[in-house]
């Protein structure tokens, strides 16, 4: 299981004011409140975590079939830290989530998967192969399987990004 | 106020974050922020933070969590201002 989220960094600025008083609090929780406060630059660290847990949720919500908006219930925590990128955990409930972020110059990728392993075996795919399964879950056909391989896509604004395990 | 006065309420607060109009302009208690109006999740905090300012109310996260709908919303709401 595959979960991916993309931040456009251009239309965050446009749409979201996460200085806002009550922002910060409602989403991070007290660890995750440092790891932003401790930063030379917040913004990217915001935008980090929430796509972190936004991508963790997205294998949640299609494991469980449960929806919920509860992003401070997503514990994030880094294992690795560069400038360009981060992998790092996000708990949720008794699930443990990986995740692996590519932070560009005007976006923030994150993919999150369940086992550990499949982070090295993340491809990207182009929307035309993408079809759709009985139940509208997206996928793509692979030759001698009849299943579809699920594939996760995020869009925001200039940005779209699909992601399977390979 | 009532649920329908409490929806009226609602819609100027929800509206600068849709950006679905048409399913806007048929909001019901059964329209869901996301699906529906099509709001991006980073805004719905957002909603909930107008709605404590313009309520004076606060909401819990446990109440958050359910934040997924009109009908919700507006449970929320009532809850909070009886409470008052």
């Amino acid at each position: 299981m595959i979960g991916n989220d993309i931040v456009d960094l251009v239309q965050s600025r446009k749409d979201s004011n996460w200085r806002r008083r009550g922002f910060i609090t409602k989403i991070f929780n007290e660890n995750e409140q440092l790891l932003i406060a401790n930063s030379y630059d917040p913004e990217i660290v915001v935008w980090l975590l929430w796509s972190m847990k936004e991508a963790a949720y997205k294998i949640w919500n299609r494991e469980t079939g449960s929806r919920k908006y509860a992003p401070i219930a997503l514990l994030c925590s880094f294992v690795e830290r560069s400038c360009g990128s981060a992998v790092g955990e996000v708990i949720c409930e008794e699930n443990r989530y990986y995740t692996k972020t590519i932070v560009g110059p005007d976006f923030i990728h994150t993919t999150a998967v369940k086992v550990l392993d499949h982070l090295d075996h993340v491809v990207e795919l182009k929307r035309c192969q993408v079809v759709k399964d009985p139940l509208g879950l997206p996928g793509i056909a692979m030759e001698g399987r009849r299943e579809l391989l699920p594939v996760s896509i995020s869009n925001h604004g200039r940005f779209e990004k699909i992601v399977a395990v390979f | 106020m009532n649920r329908e006065e409490l929806i009226n309420a609602l819609k100027p607060i929800i509206a600068p974050y849709t950006t679905n109009e048409e399913a806007f302009g048929k909001l019901s208690e059964e329209t869901d922020f996301i699906h529906d109006l099509q709001i991006n999740s980073a805004n719905l905090v957002d909603i909930v933070l107008d709605i404590e300012e313009q309520f004076e109310i606060v909401i819990e996260n446990a109440d958050m969590e359910r934040m997924l709908n009109v009908r919700a919303a507006i449970d929320i709401i009532e809850t909070k201002l009886n409470e008052k």
